[in-house]
């Protein structure tokens, strides 16, 4: 009995109540503007009750994991990435397909995308390999084997494929490679090379619907021609070396010091940029690129790629300060607004609830997220201080993407806004993740 | 506090990069709070604008144009109802299917071939068949081809009672072009509209336009329609009455018809007011084919121009009317005593140029009236040789040659009057004395149109008052209120001395009593007249005739020109006197029924 009560008694007394107010009231918007978004489509109450049974059975979830000791996670760390992987190729193999991805396992009343879980899993695998491989940070077979983790997970995900989910894992490795003292500069290379070998095959398909769309004689098009043709695109790769090789030179001459690995990684990164830009380019789905090109320009294409952005933003700016009143957007009632109960879900904020409830929405993912990030500074050990992080980055991640995707800012990747979202896997999985949260932070002060 | 199995370090390294993504973090949130501020409380007036015209469209129910009538209320145009079926393809995200035309062939029993483009614009129509009847319509309806996305619309259709004869006067309506869209667009104009092509229907069209009406909806994202939330009734157009006396016209027109060539153009004022009573350009075209498909070949193939609205718009040379003008300038500035006797021999030389009378024996001893009655070139040479260019060029200028008339009728030409310079910069000759010559007898490069003639006669027979000519009297709205009222116009610039009126009255009066005109010559009634024959080198010569009646009370001006119909005094002058005849209301069979018995 003593026991119990203690336990119950921690649970309580350690919750991180702001982190359960931010994301009560998220639940309670989601519930909402579900409800909303879907009367167009007729499903108002089914879209509602799963929903909010996705809630029911997420905190579940949330509850046990809060009570399960996080610490155990560290030990099980490649059970936990095996398992990630044996569920991905699965999904593969048994799963069913929806709109040309085949990344959901469907059980007739429900249907479940392992790859929200996957997500969380590869988040605790790294954590605790992280955390065990701490002194080696500096050298190569350690930023090999964490790449060689990634590219696990990213294969098999392109292979149903879903782009917008392999997205969201760079900036998770990222940011826990930061945080465990991997050098910034090393990080900024492999952005700069893996920005290369997705921005390249971007370009070109940028430029070629530019060519398609402008048919005067612009600086644009004159640029655009000159990309095309020929061996221009080494030479410009070239000037660019030749621009890092004169600058080291220079900054030696000026006494500065910098060790001559840096220019020479740099170079390396750029080159294999380049070089795996041809793989990537040919593996990239002609929609997918379109709809990272259209947030440069929608109106590119306003009844085809481009229509989501300029709708959402039609929508978010017309709900004004207060809105439009619930249940009375027009853009969300009359159907204007695409995938307006998943993706969207944003601009029915916006536009029927207007300024107001959706900057509050964007509070209470601040709250949110600073809580995780308190979380991960009070955390009792790295481990857990990394667990949070990458929460916290996950969260932060997608809720930017989404959010400025809604708004323009961001290209259309077809991310959902946790916790707002209709969708069962992605409530569920999220809230699992705040379990996780919850079960660090009940625990900072036990020492074992 | 430190990390569990770590050193301190350990854990102050982590806090100064936790430090750094909670900034870094927090800077984006507040990026994405600008934008959101930016969306909603700066552009947000912006976008309320856009998501209100996406959301509310306008249906448009067509108003019916005015009726135009005749001046003793007879209808020249009016409206039908009729039924078209059309087809919305932005609807249905694709164009009318075979499908759709195969069922529609086969309830009508007739061809149908819908003119479709490309392309799947908001608010285009693909008109699949029109013209249909009552029964075609429910038949139509029956087969429920609506839900196939066929709809039955109203539409109204132009009936014009008198499609020939007042063809060139009323002009007809078409379909609204995107050019002519994009250009009247301010004017209230839109896709879909007709408007008038031509004749009072364009001229007037601002009045004949009524005021569409219309349900104003709300469609959803497809363009369907969710719910209507006002509905306005279309507002008819107001009526359009001409001045146009229908019998005048129908007399003239056939009588033009019936001439040699079946060309030409008549045109009849109102001496005291400029109304026109009628204006007749042969051969008309029938305004209610237009909108059928065969309008272009008959109308374009047709050498004889029936589009081309002689009245207005053709350019030909005067010939002896212009000897009208001479005559005045001569008495005008020589006060020239109208006993002083020239003897014509029927030739006329001018250095070694040759210049025969049209009279090739002579017309022996001639005055200034004789000359004028006779229409006697050399008289005419002579005159003109001793007036020279310049006083020429003022008199006809004077008697409103070369400039528009002001109709109140669309595309009107205003003619031309040769000088000097023009020759020099045209063909970098002098002018010289046999142009001059020429120019005194009407001939050579001067252009008048018959309206002009017609509005320079009247002129004279109001001794000099010369008022515009005017067809549309005034237009009445639905409610029975004047919105246009035509007022009378006049100019009095047109100055000549006491006895030069007199002398030219006589003049005219003498040529239709035992001149070149006598064939006009009625009992009871007194026509003065001058007949002209314009010299076409590709062919035969062209008629005229001017004239007004009766000659001392002028109630009536006309002129009257035939195309290709030889000299004047026997192509242009029975047709006038038909339409005195037809004016006065004297039965010319029964008379030559009298002197029969």
């Amino acid at each position: 009995m003593i026991q119990e009560k203690n336990f119950f008694q921690r649970l309580t007394s350690n919750v991180d109540w702001w982190l359960v107010f931010a994301v009560a009231v998220l639940m309670l918007i989601s519930f909402s503007a579900v409800y909303s978004a879907g009367i167009v489509y007729g499903n108002s109450f089914k879209y509602l009750s799963v929903q909010i049974l996705a809630y029911l059975v997420g905190s579940v979830g949330l509850l046990l994991l809060t009570s399960f000791n996080y610490q155990h996670y560290k030990h099980l760390d490649k059970l936990m990435y095996v398992l990630s992987l044996l569920l991905l190729s699965s999904v593969l193999v048994f799963g069913s397909a929806k709109r040309g991805t085949k990344g959901w396992f469907d059980f007739g009343f429900v249907s479940f995308q392992p790859v929200e879980i996957a997500k969380i899993m590869f988040i605790l695998a790294l954590a605790s390999f992280l955390d065990a491989k701490v002194k080696e940070v500096k050298k190569m077979s350690f930023l090999v084997s964490v790449f060689a983790m990634l590219t696990g997970h990213l294969i098999l995900i392109m292979l149903q494929p879903d782009f917008s989910s392999t997205l969201s894992y760079l900036p998770v490795t990222f940011a826990l490679l930061f945080i465990i003292g991997f050098e910034p500069f090393y990080l900024l290379c492999i952005i700069i090379l893996v920005g290369l070998a997705v921005g390249i095959p971007l370009l070109e398909t940028f430029v070629n619907m530019q060519l398609k769309v402008l048919h005067n004689e612009t600086f644009l098009t004159n640029l655009a021609f000159f990309f095309k043709t020929g061996w221009n695109g080494f030479y410009i790769v070239f000037m660019g070396l030749f621009l890092i090789i004169a600058g080291f030179w220079f900054l030696r001459k000026l006494k500065v010091k910098i060790p001559a690995v840096y220019p020479i990684i740099l170079c390396v990164a750029i080159l294999i940029g380049c070089a795996t830009s041809v793989p990537v380019g040919k593996s990239l789905k002609d929609y997918q690129r379109k709809r990272l090109i259209v947030f440069l320009n929608p109106k590119v294409d306003p009844r085809g790629s481009g229509y989501n952005v300029i709708q959402s933003k039609i929508a978010i700016g017309s709900g004004k300060f207060t809105g439009k009143g619930f249940k009375n957007g027009t853009q969300t009632q009359l159907g204007f607004l695409p995938e307006q109960h998943t993706d969207f879900i944003f601009s029915v904020i916006g536009e029927e609830g207007g300024w107001i409830m959706a900057q509050l929405t964007l509070f209470c993912y601040f709250l949110f997220i600073w809580r995780a990030l308190v979380i991960a500074k009070e955390a009792r050990d790295r481990y857990g201080a990394l667990v949070a992080s990458g929460v916290a980055t996950m969260f932060t991640f997608y809720v930017i993407i989404n959010i400025g995707m809604v708004m323009g800012m961001m290209p259309v990747t077809g991310m959902p806004l946790l916790l707002l979202s209709y969708g069962g896997s992605s409530v569920f999985s999220s809230l699992c993740a705040i379990g996780i949260l919850c079960s660090i932070h009940t625990r900072r002060h036990t020492y074992s | 506090m430190v990390w569990q199995k770590e050193g301190q370090f350990a854990y102050k390294t982590f806090l100064k990069k936790h430090k750094v993504i909670l900034v870094f973090f927090s800077f984006l949130f507040v990026c994405l709070s600008i934008r959101l501020f930016y969306l909603q409380i700066i552009k947000g007036g912006e976008y309320t604008i856009i998501s209100q015209q996406q959301r509310l469209h306008n249906t448009y129910e067509h108003a019916p144009r005015g009726i135009i009538y005749s001046a003793s209320n007879a209808v020249l145009v009016e409206n039908e109802f009729t039924y078209v079926a059309i087809y919305r393809p932005y609807d249905h995200h694709q164009n009318p299917s075979e499908q759709i035309v195969k069922e529609l062939t086969k309830i009508l029993g007739r061809e149908i071939k819908p003119v479709v483009d490309k392309g799947l614009k908001y608010g285009k129509v693909v008109m699949l068949v029109d013209n249909l009847t009552k029964e075609e319509m429910f038949k139509i309806e029956e087969k429920s081809l609506s839900s196939k996305g066929v709809s039955v619309v109203k539409d109204f259709r132009r009936i014009y009672s008198y499609p020939e004869i007042t063809g060139h006067i009323t002009g007809y309506t078409s379909k609204i072009s995107s050019q002519e869209v994009e250009n009247l667009s301010e004017q209230g104009y839109k896709m879909g509209d007709y408007i008038g092509k031509g004749g009072i229907e364009q001229a007037y069209d601002k009045y004949l336009q009524g005021k569409d009406g219309g349900w104003q909806v709300e469609v959803n994202a497809r363009g369907h329609q969710v719910k209507a939330f006002k509905y306005v009734a279309p507002e008819i157009g107001a009526d359009i009455y001409s001045t146009i006396d229908l019998k005048l016209q129908k007399v003239a027109y056939d009588a033009l018809k019936e001439s040699d060539a079946g060309k030409g153009a008549a045109v009849v004022l109102d001496a005291k007011t400029g109304a026109v009573k009628a204006l007749v350009s042969c051969p008309g075209f029938d305004t209610n084919k237009v909108r059928s498909r065969d309008f272009e070949k008959y109308s374009k193939d047709d050498k004889n121009l029936p589009l081309f609205n002689r009245a207005l718009q053709a350019h030909y040379p005067p010939g002896s009317i212009f000897k009208i003008v001479t005559f005045a300038a001569a008495t005008d500035i020589f006060s020239i005593d109208s006993l002083d006797l020239i003897h014509c021999t029927g030739s006329f030389e001018l250095g070694d140029r040759h210049y025969a009378c049209w009279c090739k024996q002579g017309h022996g001893k001639l005055n200034l009236i004789s000359a004028m009655a006779q229409s006697c070139n050399i008289y005419f040479y002579q005159l003109g040789l001793k007036l020279g260019m310049k006083n020429l060029e003022k008199y006809a200028k004077k008697f409103y040659l070369g400039e528009k008339t002001g109709i109140d009728l669309p595309n009107e030409k205003e003619g031309f009057i040769p000088n000097p310079e023009w020759k020099k910069s045209k063909s970098k000759a002098k002018w010289l004395k046999g142009d001059t010559v020429i120019f005194a007898i009407g001939q050579g490069a001067l252009c008048v149109t018959p309206l002009q003639m017609a509005c320079m006669i009247s002129a004279i027979a109001n001794n000099g008052v010369c008022h515009k000519p005017y067809i549309v009297d005034r237009a009445v709205n639905i409610s029975g209120n004047e919105v246009y009222k035509h007022e009378l116009e006049f100019d009095d610039k047109l100055e000549l001395t006491h006895k030069t009126w007199k002398l030219l009255h006589e003049a005219l009066l003498e040529t239709v009593e035992n001149g070149t005109g006598k064939k006009c010559k009625l009992p009871g009634i007194k026509v003065a007249g001058k007949t002209g024959t314009a010299e076409n080198p590709q062919g035969k010569d062209h008629g005229w005739f001017v004239s007004y009646a009766p000659a001392d009370n002028p109630e009536i001006a006309m002129a009257i020109f035939v195309e290709h119909g030889g000299g004047g005094g026997l192509s242009a002058v029975p047709i006038g006197r038909k339409i005195y005849e037809a004016y006065f209301n004297i039965d010319n069979d029964k008379e030559e029924k009298v002197v029969k018995q």
